[in-house]
């Protein structure tokens, strides 16, 4: 076993000798390669420190690329400096000042502080300097010739100079002169154009179809005009001077406008009268609310139509031309300056300017006298109305309602033409005071007069009429007269609501598509001021609801309760004979409706639907709380109950039928009155009373059910007392 | 949809230049505006208040003061429930024109109108009005009196609930029914909207 071990660790040596060997050999090369290794890191080390100096090489030169570049730029801007300079004098020389302009545009466009740094840094660059003194002076000479050469053109009206000069203004550096001198220009030919149509208006003749409106012509002329301008020069103005400077033009062109407005409104006021029109109009109106007749002349409103027509007009063209500037300016900044605050200053700008000029004054004059005519027109005119009051035969209402409600759609209507929001409120706030106040008072004060109800029922009355008038004996006399007259206005009030409501509905369509950008405040303004007109509505029932209780006190009253009152001549404690007996001649409730039917009929024929109803309404009413009132100084038997009840549905049939709305609630106490004087015995009563399907929903309280109960005479007081209720 | 239960017009009168504008302003906004301009014809304003659980929305129209805008602002005066009438404590002349003022409030605005006095600017040093003059007058013509400022929001605030407080009374006051059911629901949801012929009977 060891020998084998043995013998086999021997064979190993041999090997493990050779390998011991082999690995000594190996030893140099190893350190060879730990050699190689450390040279390749120290080789990398310098590679890195040499791509890190290259790196920085190339940002120094980079720097040094853009300081050549910059020194070209100066070297090309000095050589330029010197080119210009020596080019400038030539061209004003020659009058070449395009060319001139350029130069000296391309001198300002030169940095100055770094020509200025150039020189001082090239002592030897002497020359720039000078170059730069040359070009300075050249400028001003240039700016002095260039104005003084546009002057010279504006007066010679040389419009090829005058565009010419006006393109070179901003090349030099005169955008502000430049803008002010050419639009000064403009501003004279303005003035010259606007005289010429004012001297034209003036010399229109009377008779000439557009001298009503020759000022609002005028007016029109003027505006366009400017219009016109701003839109051929604006361009223009934005190649040579850039966008956003369309404010300072329109700022001088306004100043022009404004003078003319101002000459057209002052020979307007002069030529129509404005002055003495506003005085005598307030003074009429300070004499009539002081309510004592005035002896002063008034004014026929109609000759004030064809004034008041031209007014909104010209205050329309006013508005137009004020909306035209905004938003022309608007644009132009919009588009021209993108810091917004400088954008902001200047729409600051914008709206002062507006705001300030003669033509927002103009304007606010203007609406101020339109307002005060308009509402003058609209007063008298309908008191004109009322005056002329006719009413036709076969018409429910008269006149008045037809044309007052006609003047205000037309005042409306007009005011919505002048393009004023405020002026559209106060007109419609005049209306809603016209219509709530004096016109309402109308028609109170004559329904006030009563109904005068004769001796004779109104059918009689009626037939009398009618053969008197067609036998041609009769005048319809004072009685007729004044009942026509207080049918008519209560017919009036009540169409007075549909108008009111169709009023309102139409004006504000109108508006709407007069205005279809009213911003949000606007249109809350608007809508206030419309539901004002619309409660007008309010105002009119209420003198409706006024006139039918004077129907009621002198017609109805005095005539429905004697009729009523015959029921208490009627035995209720009926025998079957007796019954039949009653029911075979005219019964009480035949002869009431036959009544009612007589106090209606005519009425019908006069009186609106809608009248008519509330009349029935009214009528009802009267009936039966009467009724009731009778029936509790009557006492039944059990036929008696069966009749009446009877007779209480086949009023309530009648009267239902009478009128659109029905009246069976107003009847409910009368008929359950009825039923419990019809029962067979006081415990029948409990098949209605109580919480069960076949109850009714009453309306006399329990103690009021046993006072009806005890109208019986048949029912004991103690059943009757004993219920449960 | 608004639920209010009360709708009330209130109109700012007086001088160009006393500070109605500021004033509702401020109760509206809540600021003082640098540089106010004047008011051209009429601004309207909205604000809801509570007034003891109730919601009150007034309905403010600050009228221009300068002369040319008369017409306009006239109209505003008819459906007025309160007026505001203010003066400059700081100007004579303001004060001086309130008798004007109060005529074209007697001749355009309803005789049972809240009326209220009101001396504006009290934050500045140079008071021209002492405030026993503005008293007298206003007692003397039969309205409330109340000394502002704009500026620094004194009585601001209290002049309009004040007001709403006032107008929501003289409502409640007279809360019965105008017309028989069938119209009063019309107006039940808000009483009065610019119904002039409520201020006709109120009281
Ligand atoms: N010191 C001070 N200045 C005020 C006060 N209220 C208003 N002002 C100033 O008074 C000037 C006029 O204020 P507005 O509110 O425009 O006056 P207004 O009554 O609305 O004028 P119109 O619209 O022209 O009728 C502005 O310059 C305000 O800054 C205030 O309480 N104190
Ligand atoms: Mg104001």
């Amino acid at each position: 076993m060891e020998e084998k071990e043995m013998s086999k660790f021997v064979t190993q040596q041999a090997y493990i000798d050779g390998k011991i060997r082999a690995l000594s050999k190996m030893i140099p090369q190893l350190k060879i390669i730990h050699k190689d290794a450390e040279s390749l890191v120290t080789t990398i080390n310098h590679i890195s420190e040499s791509s890190e100096k290259i790196s920085g090489k190339i940002r120094e030169l980079d720097t040094a690329r853009e300081k050549v570049e910059e020194c070209q730029k100066r070297v090309s801007d000095l050589i330029d400096l010197e080119l210009c300079s020596q080019g400038v004098q030539k061209a004003i020389y020659d009058e070449d000042y395009e060319q001139g302009a350029a130069l000296v545009h391309r001198f300002l466009s030169i940095d100055q502080s770094v020509v200025k740094q150039t020189a001082s840094d090239f002592e030897k660059v002497a020359g720039v300097l000078k170059s730069v003194r040359t070009l300075q002076d050249a400028a001003s000479q240039l700016r002095e010739i260039v104005k003084h050469k546009f002057g010279d053109a504006v007066k010679t009206q040389d419009l090829h100079s005058i565009e010419r000069f006006f393109k070179i203004f901003p090349l030099i550096g005169m955008h502000e002169e430049g803008i002010t001198d050419f639009c000064q220009y403009l501003c004279t030919k303005l003035e010259d154009a606007a005289q010429k149509n004012l001297q034209t208006a003036l010399n229109t003749p009377a008779g000439d179809k557009r001298y009503p409106v020759i000022y609002a012509d005028t007016l029109t002329l003027l505006y366009e005009g400017v219009a016109r301008m701003v839109n051929v020069h604006q361009p223009l103005i934005e190649t040579y001077y850039g966008p956003g400077k369309l404010i300072a033009a329109v700022n001088i062109l306004q100043k022009e406008c404004d003078n003319q407005t101002r000459r057209i409104m002052s020979e307007f006021c002069k030529t129509r009268n404005i002055n003495k029109k506003m005085t005598q109009i307030n003074e009429i109106s300070r004499m009539s609310s002081s309510s004592s007749f005035s002896k002063l002349e008034k004014i026929d409103p109609k000759d004030l139509d064809v004034l008041i027509g031209e007014m909104t007009l010209m205050h329309s063209k006013i508005e137009l031309y004020i909306k035209f500037v905004k938003s022309k300016i608007t644009t132009d900044l919009d588009v021209g300056i993108s810091d917004l605050d400088e954008r902001s200053k200047n729409i600051d700008k914008l709206e002062q300017l507006i705001k300030n000029s003669q033509v927002s004054q103009s304007k606010h004059e203007l609406l101020g006298y339109y307002l005060r005519m308009e509402q003058y027109y609209m007063e008298e005119s309908i008191t004109k109305a009322v005056n002329l009051d006719t009413a036709e035969q076969g018409q429910h209402t008269s006149s008045m309602v037809d044309d007052t409600f006609f003047i205000i759609r037309k005042c409306i209507r007009r005011s919505i033409s002048s393009g004023s929001l405020d002026g559209i409120c106060a007109i419609i706030n005049n209306a809603c005071r016209v219509l709530e106040s004096d016109f309402c008072n109308i028609l109170r004060s004559k329904l006030k007069q009563g109904y005068p109800s004769g001796y004779l029922d109104l059918t009689q009355a009626y037939n009398v009429l009618q053969s008197s008038i067609q036998q041609g004996r009769l005048q319809p006399g004072d009685t007729e007269v004044a009942r026509t007259a207080f049918v008519v206005a209560l017919n009036n009030a009540d169409s007075c609501t549909y108008y009111v409501d169709a009023l309102c509905d139409r004006v504000m369509l109108e508006i709407e598509q007069a205005m279809p950008t009213m911003k949000e405040n606007d249109r809350g303004k608007l809508e206030s001021c419309l539901s004002g007109l619309s409660s007008v509505t309010a105002t009119l029932k209420d003198v409706i609801e006024y006139g039918l209780q004077q129907l009621r006190a002198s017609a109805i009253k005095p005539r429905v309760h004697p009729w009523i009152d015959s029921f208490m001549s009627i035995n209720h404690e009926m025998t079957e004979d007796e019954l039949s007996a009653y029911d075979a001649g005219e019964t009480f409730v035949q002869t009431l409706i036959m009544n009612l039917e007589s106090l209606l009929a005519p009425f019908k024929e006069v009186l609106t639907p809608s009248n008519y109803d509330s009349l029935v309404g009214v009528v009802t009413n009267e009936v039966i709380t009467r009724f009731e009132k009778i029936v509790f100084k009557t006492t039944f038997n059990r036929l008696g109950g069966l009749v009446l009840d009877k007779e209480v549905r086949s009023l309530a049939g009648y009267l239902t039928t009478s009128t659109s709305w029905s009246l069976r609630d107003k009847f409910a106490r009368l008929t359950q009155i009825a039923t419990v004087l019809n029962l067979e015995k006081v415990s029948e009563i409990s098949d209605y009373w109580g919480d069960h399907d076949g109850a009714l929903m009453w309306r006399l309280t329990p103690s009021e059910l046993r006072n009806v109960m005890a109208l019986r005479i048949d029912f004991k007081i103690e059943d009757i007392r004993r219920l449960k209720l | 949809m608004d639920d209010y239960k009360f709708l009330f017009k209130v109109v700012l009168v007086g001088n160009a230049g006393v500070g109605k504008t500021c004033l509702v302003r401020r109760f509206t906004q809540g600021l003082f505006p640098p540089g106010q301009g004047a008011t051209i014809g009429v601004d309207f304003m909205i604000k809801t208040v509570e007034v003891e659980g109730e919601k009150v929305k007034l309905q403010i129209w600050d009228t221009a003061g300068q002369e040319r805008f008369r017409s306009i602002t006239q109209s505003y005066y008819r459906s007025a429930h309160a007026l505001i009438l203010v003066y400059d404590i700081s100007c004579q002349p303001t004060f001086d024109c309130l008798p004007d003022w109060l005529r074209e409030i007697e001749e355009y605005a309803s005789s049972k109108v809240l009326r209220i006095l009101v001396g504006n600017k009290i934050d500045r040093d140079d008071r021209e009005i002492p405030t026993h003059v503005g008293e007298d007058f206003a007692a003397r013509h039969n309205m409330y009196f109340l000394e502002t400022s704009a500026k620094e929001a004194d009585n601001v605030e209290k002049l309009f609930m004040q007001i709403a407080e006032d107008l929501m009374e003289q409502a409640r006051s007279k809360d019965l029914p105008r017309y028989d059911t069938s119209t009063a629901n019309i107006d039940s949801r808000t009483s009065t909207i610019g119904d002039s012929s409520c201020c006709g009977k109120l009281i």
